[in-house]
């Protein structure tokens, strides 16, 4: 009978018990260098607050040149975290590109006094560590990224590039065609060249003006550095928006309420716009959509702001990371920004724009700079005419 | 004569004063965050007086940077990453730099019949369920996100 009542006191700890353990940071990067030696820091979360013993291990290809604490490490239920290190005294010599090992910290489970496990699986967490080794002579990693324009309006295309090799890049440029979507090319340039040091990212950045009509445009780049070159291609579109969202603002978040947001809409351009909307998809990893909402209707005047309202049903909506499509539509035309909407128990975060959680009144600050701009002014003219008052008296 | 060059001394004195209190004025003062910031938090308050833009790169050039008006308690949501960073008015602010690191943050309840497997950390999580030494299910799990697994040891690793 006391077995029993001894198994299911043990089977409710274990039902409602959350185990957790972390650590910070989750990666470590350095950049290679003959005999490198460090000692590098890491922070083990106790979110859990409760007693715990681990255990370290190195795991990967470069486990052998890591020095780990041994021994099990005990963190008390009062340490929330507790800060360790781990050296690494790196060789001579190690292939090019990018080396790892993976440094483990295990909890140990604890054994009761009869002699059983209470924890039924043991929780790990890995904090990594990437070594970039140079490639010899000169290496490029690069990418293309285009921001869409208006009409008539800038297309800004970025190159990342990232000096893997053992030497400094002195001359990095891109020569880029523009197609249509037909396959017609409609303009050809070259950027300007950029010097990027051995280990370091810069970014090759050029504006190009969209004097073409609406529509989706190719760019195919050759990224040309001291020793080669590198085939890069993206798309892009060229269309009109107008409306621009630039804050979105929750006051109270409950997940499973109805959550109202307020979407505050810049209208850029020089007329009112008239019945504009904006429609809220929510998707999942998968990216299906879980939730989607419209706003109301609003007018908005001409080079002003306009808070929109969209009311979110959070029924059913579990704690978690989504991607989140919001489209103002007015007209026959959309604008839409990708955001992602990171949803928890009591709190909703939007990623992808700054916001606002109190305002003051300003002015106060530019009005005292403008009476100080007018003092300086005028004791200089004042002092330029006395200058010219003791001319005249002087010369008479 | 000699009095009149006083006065005028006086006034040049005075103009330079002014002038270099109204620099100082126009100065941006950037309170918070700190120069060399680390955090693994990731929404991030701003505390800067005098400037109207705040201008956040990840290159020290600042060729693309995301632009942001100032207003008082601006806060950010920024993922972990080295950023750079300043502050614009009538002048600019010193260049400063804000790390937030990436934090593994892996939680476990048992529910009768397996674990329910939630990433409270800020990056998203690869997730191996070994049977002992077997590797029998590898999942990714988003931030704040939760899946069920069966295994008798799970492990958490920063996914790329």
């Amino acid at each position: 009978m006391n077995r029993r009542i001894l198994f299911f006191v043990m089977f409710m700890f274990m039902v409602s018990s959350v185990y957790a353990l972390g650590v910070s940071p989750g990666r470590t990067t350095v950049d290679f260098k003959e005999g490198f030696q460090k000692d590098i820091t890491f922070e083990i979360i106790n979110s859990g607050d409760k007693d715990m013993k681990l255990l370290l291990t190195a795991q990967g290809e470069l486990a052998p040149y890591v020095s780990i604490p041994s021994g099990t490490i005990s963190v008390s239920a009062s340490e929330h975290s507790k800060t360790l290190s781990y050296s690494i005294n790196l060789p001579n010599n190690l292939e090019p590109g990018l080396r790892t090992a993976d440094i483990f910290i295990v909890e140990v489970p604890e054994i009761t006094e009869t002699g059983s496990s209470v924890v039924l699986a043991t929780l790990a967490v890995v904090t990594q560590l990437y070594v970039n080794v140079p490639y010899p002579g000169k290496f490029v990693e690069a990418d293309l990224i285009i921001y869409d324009a208006n009409q008539g309006g800038d297309v800004r295309l970025i190159f990342p590039v990232v000096s893997r090799g053992e030497f400094d890049l002195t001359d990095v440029r891109a020569n880029v065609d523009i197609f249509n979507s037909v396959g017609d090319k409609v303009d050809s340039f070259n950027t300007q060249s950029i010097g990027v040091p051995s280990g370091a990212r810069k970014e090759v950045v050029y504006d190009w003006k969209a004097d073409v009509p609406i529509g989706n445009y190719r760019a195919s780049a050759s990224l040309v550095y001291d020793e080669g070159t590198i085939p890069l291609e993206a798309v892009f579109s060229v269309g009109s928006k107008e409306l621009e969202l630039q804050e979105i603002t929750v006051n109270s978040f409950s997940l499973g309420e109805i959550v109202k947001l307020e979407m505050l809409v810049e209208n850029k351009w020089s007329e009112k716009i008239v019945d504009a909307h904006i429609s809220t998809k929510i998707k999942n990893d998968r990216g299906d959509i879980v939730s989607s909402f419209d706003s109301a209707a609003y007018d908005i005047d001409a080079l002003s702001k306009q808070t929109f309202v969209s009311y979110w049903d959070t029924a059913g909506v579990r704690v978690g990371d989504y991607q989140t499509e919001v489209s103002i539509n007015y007209g026959d035309k959309s604008s839409t920004k990708n955001l992602e909407f990171q949803v928890s128990e009591n709190d909703l975060k939007v990623v992808g724009l700054g916001y606002v959680i109190s305002t003051d009144e300003g002015g106060e600050g530019n009005s005292l700079m403008i009476i100080l701009v007018v003092v300086i002014v005028l004791l200089v003219l004042i002092n330029l005419l006395w200058f010219l008052l003791l001319r005249k008296r002087l010369s008479k | 004569m000699e009095n009149i060059y006083k006065i005028d001394l006086v006034l040049i004195v005075v103009s330079l004063a002014v002038l270099i209190g109204v620099v100082g004025y126009i100065n941006p003062l950037v309170v918070a965050p700190l120069d060399d910031y680390e955090t693994s938090e990731t929404e991030i308050l701003f505390s800067i007086e005098k400037a109207d833009v705040l201008l956040v790169d990840d290159n020290i050039d600042f060729t693309t940077p995301d632009e942001y008006s100032l207003e008082d308690g601006l806060k950010i949501n920024l993922k972990p990453g080295k950023y750079y960073w300043k502050a614009v008015g009538v002048l600019e602010s010193d260049v400063r730099t804000l790390t937030i690191n990436s934090e593994i943050d892996l939680r476990l309840e048992f529910d009768g019949e397996g674990y329910s497997v939630v990433n409270a950390g800020n990056v998203r999580l690869n997730v191996d369920v070994y049977n002992g030494t077997e590797l029998v299910d590898k999942v990714k799990v988003g931030i704040n996100g939760e899946t069920v697994v069966s295994g008798d040891k799970i492990v958490g690793s920063q996914d790329e």
